[in-house]
Formats: structure tokens, sequence, C-alpha cells
């Protein structure tokens, strides 16, 4: 099957497209404009990197997982994980600029200050909304990226473009678990022919994702509701039944909505999507949820560590004074696991009536959880 | 080859093409006044015309339109003047009201329209059989069968005309216009036929009493025709098998005939005078034959007037030809299928054919010339209607970028009509976006297009402010039908430089929104392309760049393009011969034994957009400027 008739046949006709922007960057076919994957031309080339990297496309997360991280570490409701962590930037400064605690910014700073990384691939919005894909070399720049915004950039694309230069060789990748699958079908299962330089991508932070937005939807919304712009959004605990604007115009106004004018705007390709935890990653950052509500965890992050890598950019932000931390509640882990089977959930009766089985997921069985 | 046309040396012998003989036969009849708008096959009568204007004393140009042609020349009647008008079969359908119209008024000094027909349409969009027109408007038509009746039929034509005051259509088809063979000139007159003043009482009005006295004219006309002197018979006196052949189809039956040794029973009628039918002529023959076949191109109009006659007059006949199946409903007459239809009609086996060599050609479809700024238009046009949410509605017309709708133009279009509906047919559907289409419309035409017959449109456009974008694609040439003079060009088919027209000022006139971009600017085009596309109501957008053949006629210093083949990624992952395969330019080809992307330095006018496409950065454009 020609590689751009794979990918729109599969993927994008069965609306599984979450505008990744693995499959762009990499060729004059596939592009994206305002939240869609689009194709210009059809690439005759029976194999592809697009089709390869696109975390739509079948894959066996199972194996997948294994050859990444060591098997014991695997769990089925989160993937890979050897700790669960609360904490925050301590840079106060940081956070007000931030989403939640400020640790993936935070982190990011550190690790290209330390040269652990010299550049990183991150998301820049214009307020919360048309974000892009941008590859950053200076701590400063990361802080920039700072925010929340729920439109989708195919932020990959930038990716694949600065891995092509091959100018940067310790690339941080930040992205949501979509993008981190791609990334580890990069790094994985590359084309045998076109390494795509994925070796050059040295720390992965995945980010905790419900869902995104339809592109057109969220700008509609926000037009509604924060008219001269927000500065960040926010989904709050499921009892709130609600999303957040903050407008940041110093007066620290916030312009709640109704979760019921929000639902039917998700991204209906996130509706498939089997991963809220960013599986493939080394750290993998969300929002905090304890005990000591919202007014509180709104300003922490929870991190899942999950490989050795990870493990180390925690210590030395420890060591550094980079981040403060604070002890998860005991029921925080299992938590987790109920949310994220929740989404798996969602996914397999989602790709049930779109694909009539587990669609892309399928090769996958054998590694799920029981999501029935 | 201009000598032929001018020479002044009766008798001589000449090779002569089928359109220079009527050149030739034009300034034998002395013309004072020739117009045209070029069309394919008979584009270079004007041309030569133009050249030859001023010695001989008559006027010639290159009208806006053929409307304009053909009204100009009747104009010119009113003052006795000799007006030839040169239109292809679409240009003659475009005159269809003033052929009408003039039919019903007539004419003072002589008329004649050259009207070519293009079968199995090499070059045209359609077929179509202009003698529907003459039989419609009630006008006299001749058609020539070789190059020395083309030369002939003119000034006979113009004889016709002034002394049955009506105008008179000469029908040409493809190999008549192309066609060479010898050719004896005749007589130059002295001077062009003379010119009188217009009388108080001099009228050339259209109304409705004139019907009567037209079809009268017709009646005279009619009558005349018995005694035609291009009609024609060979064979027996009383013939039970003929064949009846007008135009080309002659020559072919000559051929079979001859070829098949069946001259002594089969007879051939070949007529000359196409309408109105020599009704008595044709009868004598008809009574008594028992099988008829019909040679003609296009359509089977004398086969449908045949067996009306022979059905008035009660005869039994088996008629032949593109009506009843003998021959093909569409296509041109080729010596092959006429050889079959007369051995069919004779009874005897055709001889075997002598084949050629036995390689077949290569299929190939049409593509744009290497360089042609089409291909950067088209290739943006469909990169940003591929990001609209509902794909794009674009609509053709007739030009070089008609080859848009087929793959050197990625199919853009979903419709197109005739030379210059594309406006009026984006029009319609721009004024549907506010009742619930959601599709982004275009349309283009060309810059000699926009003369010929967008203005209207875009009047129309305009002032109803259909949500739309025209796309003028301004190559400052009349490209496919060999570089004529347009408005916009400064020059006239005289060779006079006079001031051109051009189309931002007059577009901005009419109140539109105009923009104006060069389709080599990849980068910046496309931007302009996609913004103007989000705006609301008309948008004009010029997209300027000379036509690459213009280029190269002109002999701009070429720059060297060439492939870094370390570079280029060929056919693997990231390009799959991008050049070659889609941009599709033939300077971009294919080094088979290295499997990379190359030049082809003989195809190749170095206009380097292909190396601000390659996704390798493999292209490389040396020396000078890029076109």
């Amino acid at each position: 099957m020609l590689s751009t008739y794979a990918l729109d046949s599969q993927v994008l006709q069965k609306g599984l497209c979450t505008n990744c922007g693995a499959c762009q960057g990499l060729c004059p076919y596939w592009d994206s404009h305002r939240g869609r994957t689009l194709c210009y031309y059809d690439c005759e080339r029976a194999d592809g990197r697009c089709q390869r990297f696109c975390p739509r496309m079948p894959t066996d997360l199972g194996a997948l997982a294994r050859k990444a991280f060591p098997g014991e570490t695997i769990l089925p409701e989160l993937g890979p994980f050897r700790a669960l962590y609360l904490a925050r930037a301590a840079d106060a400064s940081l956070r007000a600029g931030a989403q939640h605690g400020g640790v993936v910014t935070a982190l990011t700073e550190l690790a290209l200050r330390e040269g652990l990384i010299d550049g990183a691939l991150l998301t820049r919005a214009q307020g919360t909304l048309e974000p892009s894909g941008v590859v950053v070399t200076e701590a400063a720049e990361a802080r920039s990226c700072s925010g929340s915004s729920f439109q989708i950039p195919p932020s990959l694309a930038a990716l694949n473009r600065a891995l092509r230069e091959d100018r940067l060789h310790s690339l941080g990748v930040v992205g949501t678990p979509c993008k981190t699958l791609a990334v580890y079908k990069m790094r994985c299962d590359p084309l045998p022919e076109n390494d795509n330089h994925a070796g050059n991508i040295k720390l992965v932070i995945g980010l905790f994702c419900g869902w995104g937005m339809d592109w057109d939807g969220m700008e509609a919304l926000t037009g509604r509701y924060a008219a001269s712009g927000a500065a960040h959004v926010d989904i709050l605990p499921s009892k709130y039944h609600s999303l957040e604007f903050a407008l940041g115009d110093g007066a620290g106004t916030v312009v709640p909505v109704d979760l019921d004018e929000v639902l039917p705007l998700v991204r209906p390709a996130c509706r498939a999507c089997a991963d809220m935890t960013a599986e493939f990653a080394d750290l993998s950052v969300g929002g905090a949820r304890s005990a000591d509500g919202w007014e509180t965890d709104k300003h922490w992050n929870q991190i899942i560590v999950r490989s050795r890598t990870g493990e180390e950019l925690l210590e030395l932000a420890r060591s550094r004074g980079v981040l403060e931390f604070r002890d998860p509640p005991d029921t925080a882990l299992d938590k987790l696991k109920q949310a994220s089977l929740g989404k798996k959930r969602t996914a397999v009766r989602t790709l049930r009536a779109l694909c009539g089985g587990l669609g892309y997921l399928a090769p996958s069985a054998g590694a799920l959880p029981d999501c029935d | 080859m201009e000598w032929t046309m001018t020479l002044d040396a009766p008798g001589k012998v000449c090779l002569m093409q089928g359109n220079e003989a009527v050149v030739r036969g034009a300034v034998e009849a002395g013309i004072n006044f020739a117009a045209s708008y070029p069309g394919s096959p008979s584009s270079q009568i004007l041309g030569m015309l133009g050249k030859i204007a001023r010695e001989r004393g008559f006027y010639a140009q290159w009208a806006t339109n053929e409307v304009c042609a053909l009204e100009a020349c009747i104009g010119t009647s009113l003052a006795n003047a000799r007006s030839i008008c040169i239109v292809k079969q679409n240009g003659l359908l475009c005159t269809a009201d003033a052929l009408h119209c003039g039919a019903q008024h007539g004419v003072k000094g002589g008329l004649v329209i050259v009207t070519s027909d293009d079968p199995s349409a090499h070059s045209s969009t359609n077929e179509f059989d202009s003698r529907f027109m003459a039989m419609s408007a009630d006008l006299p038509m001749l058609e020539p069968t070789t190059m020395q009746e083309a030369k002939d039929m003119v000034p006979y034509a113009f004889e016709l005309s002034e002394k049955y005051r009506q105008m008179v259509l000469l029908r040409l088809t493809t190999r008549v216009c192309h066609g060479r063979s010898n050719v004896t000139l005749g007589p130059l007159p002295e001077a062009p036929h003379p010119l009188k003043a217009v009388g108080e009482w001099d009228r050339l009005v259209c109304v409705s009493y004139r019907h009567t006295p037209m079809l009268e004219t017709l009646d005279s006309l009619q009558e005349a025709f018995e005694e035609c002197p291009y009609n024609r018979y060979a064979g027996p006196e009383a013939p039970k098998k003929l064949i009846v052949a007008g135009g080309t189809g002659r020559l072919y039956a000559e051929e079979a005939l001859h070829r098949l040794d069946a001259g002594g029973e089969v007879g051939l009628l070949s007529l000359a005078s196409l309408w109105p039918l020599p009704e008595k002529l044709i009868a004598r023959y008809l009574r008594g034959a028992e099988e008829v076949l019909i040679l003609e191109e296009v359509d089977p109009f004398l086969e449908r007037n045949l067996q009306a006659i022979a059905g008035k007059h009660g005869f039994s006949i088996r008629f032949a030809g593109r009506g009843d199946g003998a021959l093909p409903r569409v296509g041109e007459l080729t010596p092959e299928l006429v050889l079959a239809a007369v051995a069919g009609l004779a009874g005897k086996t055709p001889p075997a054919r002598k084949r050629g060599a036995e390689e077949p050609l290569l299929e190939r479809e049409l593509n744009f010339c290497a360089g042609c700024p089409h291909r950067a238009t088209f290739h943006l046009l469909r990169r940003v209607l591929r990001r609209e949410k509902n794909p794009g509605i674009v609509v053709g017309d007739i030009g070089c970028y008609i080859m848009s709708s087929q793959e050197a133009g990625h199919y853009a279009y979903q419709a197109c009509n005739c030379m210059g509906s594309g406006i009026n047919l984006a029009e319609g559907l721009g004024q549907l976006t506010a009742y619930g289409l959601d599709q982004k419309v275009v349309t283009m035409c060309g810059d000699s297009t926009f003369y010929h017959s967008i203005l209207p449109g875009l009047v129309n456009a305009r002032y109803h402010d259909s949500n739309m974008l025209l796309m003028v694609l301004d190559n400052s040439a009349t490209a496919m039908t060999g570089f004529q003079p347009h408005p916009g060009t400064g020059v006239t088919a005289m060779g006079d430089n006079v001031a051109p027209m051009e189309i931002r000022p007059i577009c901005e006139a009419m109140g539109c929104k105009v923009a104006e971009a060069d389709p080599f600017d990849v980068d910046a085009t496309e931007a302009l392309m996609a913004r103007l596309l989000q705006e609301p109501g008309l948008k004009v957008l010029i997209l300027r760049q000379p036509c690459a053949t213009l280029k190269s006629k002109q002999g701009r210093a070429k720059v060297r393009v060439r492939v870094d083949q370390d570079k280029c990624f060929g056919d693997g992952c990231g390009c799959d011969k991008f050049c070659s395969r889609v941009w599709g330019c033939p300077g971009n080809s294919w080094d088979f034994t290295k499997n990379k992307a190359v030049i082809d330095p003989v195809s190749c006018v170095g206009c380097g957009v292909c190396a601000k496409l390659c996704p390798a950065g493999a292209i490389v454009v040396e020396g000078g400027d890029e076109a």
C-alpha cells in the first residue's frame, strides 16, 4: 500500500489523526493547517517514515515498551513506572507563568543549562491559541513556551526538521502522549534506509493528557469566554465539571466554562487514545491531585519517573534545588491507575465504534489491561 | 515564404499551405479589411495578412474577440470594403448573434468569413461542424478541397457576396489549413477594392421584414450553385453506387477508388457549395443510385440533407456515412477509414495496409512546457486549496492552462465550459456561498482570454460582489495559438507599437480588489493566494510571469540548472522523485543508472522553480539570474 494512502485510509479517514506532526516535516507531501493533517500529493513508496512514526498506525505497544524499558517496570495501567512524585518549580516567577507547578519548564531549563540536551522541542502558543512546535536552545526561550493550549499543534514536524538538519545532537522532546509515542516509534522502529537521526533524541518528557480540542472549536470557545485572550486554560478535577480560562489580566480573573459546553468540541480522535499519562517517556508530568484540594493542587505537578534517564534528571533537579517536592498521598497511584484505565476504556469503546475492533491497538491486545 | 502571397506572377506555380492560399486569395480579391481572433487551425491567416497589409494597402487586425472581428467587418462593408473575417469553429459560435443578424441585413461590400473546423479536436476542446451555422443563419457556404481551391474560392466568395449582397462562409478543415500543395497564382489587383462613401440611404439594419428577402437571396444562391464551377462529378453517367464527398473527403475518395480500381462503377460527386445545396445537381445523381456513401468531416450534415432530398424525390436509396456507422461518428476522416468504407460500397476487399514501424508510440499526456509559469500556479493552488477544510471548487477556462485538468495541473478543476465562461460559472457558485455552500470558489483566465470574454463577466461578478477568486494568469502572450498580439502586448497585427492596456488598472477601475504576484516567487505567492481565499467578496489575483516559450524566443541567456546527486534523495523516503514525478516539468528527468534526479539540459529553460521546491535542496542554479 502506498505510504500516503496507508495513512489516509487507516488514520485520517478513520478519524484517528491527532495532528501530532510525526508524518510531517519529512517530505513535500504531508503538512498540517489549523489542526488538520493534510496530504498535498500521493507518495508512491510502499514504506516510509510517515506511516512508521504515526502513533495511530497499528503498533504492538507492549513490544515497543519492552524494547525501550525493562519489562519488570511496566505496569499494565500506567506503562513503565519507577516512582511517583508531587513537585513544583522552586522559582516562583517561573511558576507564575507556567501551568500547575511549572515542573516541565523547570526541568527543560535545567537540562539545557546543564548541557544534558542542546535543544528542546516545545510548544509555543499565542496566549492559549495558535500553538506551534519550536526547537529552543536557550533556557530563557524554554520559559517563553510555558503555559497551556488545548489546540494540538503538529510540533513533531518541527522535531523532524531539526533532526534532518542534524545540527543538535541531544534533543529533548516535550509532548502529549500521542507525540511521545511517535518519538519512541522513531527510536525503536526506524525505516531501515533512513534512521531520521532519531538517536539525537536524548530526553522525552510526556504530558498527561485527557484530550485535546478541535482547533476551530477552541478558537470559538476562547472568543466567547476570553475574547481578549487567555494566559492559561485548564481542566479542573472531575467534581468541578469545568474548564477554566485564566485571563492573565493581573487581577487573577478566572472564567469557568461548563464542561458540557466543552466536550462536544473535543477532538474526536482523542477519544480513541488509550494513553493518559504519556507512557512512552523518561518522565511524565501532569496536574497534581491530592486531599488538599484544587486550590493547593493547581500549583503542583505529579511526576511519573519511567526511565533511568528520567530518574537522573529528577535527582539533578532535587540536588540543584530547582524543584520542591512533597509526598504524594498514599492513594495517588491507585487514583492515577483508575483515571488511566478510564481513558483506555473510552479508547476501546471508540475504536470498536470507528473500526469495528481494536483498530490501531489490535497488535497490543495482549498488553492492554482489561478495558471492558 | 511571404513572397508567394504578394508575388506578382500570374500563372506561376507555388507550393502553398492552405492557410497561405487563403491569404493569397484575399490579396487577389483586393481586400480592404481583415480581422480575426486566433484559433487553430487557421491562426496563421491573419498573422500573414498583418505582415503584408501595408504593402497591399489594406488594414489587418487581431481583434479582441471574434464578435469584434466580425462586426468590424460588417461595419466596413457599409463603405463597400471587401472584408475577411477568420475564425475557428468555436469562434464562429461566438459570433452567432452577429452572424444571424448580419444574414438578415446582408452586406454591401463583399464579406467572407473563413471558418476552420478542427475534426478530432486536435487543438480544440470540442468538435463542431460550422456547416450548421450556415444552415441556421441561411448563409451561403463553400468548402475547398485543395490548396488551389482554397485560394480560388476566396475571390469567388467575394464575387458571390457582392452579387447577392450577403456574407459568404468559407469552411476549412485542419488538413486543408495545414496541408501543402501546388497553387497556380492569379493576377494581383492594381489597387484594393474601391471604397465608397456611405450614402444616407445605405442600410445594413436587422429588422424582421428582411427575413423574406433573405430567404429569396438564399433561393437565388441555390440556383447559382447548380452551376458552381467547384462542384464536380466523375464516374458512370447513372451510377448505382455513388460517393458524395465534401472537403477533404473528395481526395480520400479519389485515392480509395484508385486503389480499389473502382472508378468505373462507382460515381463520385464532389460538392464545394455546401449551403444551400444544389438540389437539382444532387438529385440528378441520386436518381437511379441504390447505395450512396457520404464522406464529410465532423457531422452527417450532407448525409441528413441528401436523405431529405432523396425523400422529397421519392428515391429509395441506402445511405452510408457517419450517421449510419459506416464511418465513425466522431473524429477526423483518414485514408484508411475511407478506403474501408469505399471498399464496402464497391463490394471489394481493401488492399492490406502497409505498416510502418511496429514499435508503438509512447502514450503521453499533454503537459505544460518546461518552465511554464502555469505549472507553478497550479502547484500553489493545489497546496492552498488542500489546506481548506472543505475542498475548493476550481473552474477552468480556455487557454494553455486548460491542461491543468490533467496530471500537468494535478487535475485542478471541476468545470470548464467555453472561452470566457469561467468567471461566470464561478460567479454563480460564489453567490451560493451565502446560501450554505461552504467551499472556496476559484477560477482563472489567461491575459488574452481576459480581454476576449472575461470583461463582461467580471463586471457582473464585481457588481454582484460574488464571493470568488479570479486568477489572471498573465504570461504576456496568446501562447496556445502562437503568440499573437492582444491588447495587453502593445503591438498590433500590422506590427505597430501602441499603448498596451494593463489588466490591473482595468480591474481596479471596475472596483475590484486586485493583487499581483509572480508564480515563481512560490512562498510569497502561496501566502498571498491563501490570504485572498479567506477574504470575502470578489478578488482578482494577477499572476505575472512571461510564457517560457516566449522567453526562449526572445533568446534570453539561460542559467544552468543541475542536480547535486550526492544530495538528491532520489526515490528515498522524503522525496520519492518529487521533481520528476510530481512537479513534472519536462526539464526534470530521472537518471535510471544512479536512481537520482537529473536535469535535461535540452528541455530546461532555467526557471529555477524546481530548485526552490526540491526537498533535499539538491537542485542548483548556476550562472545568471533565474527566469
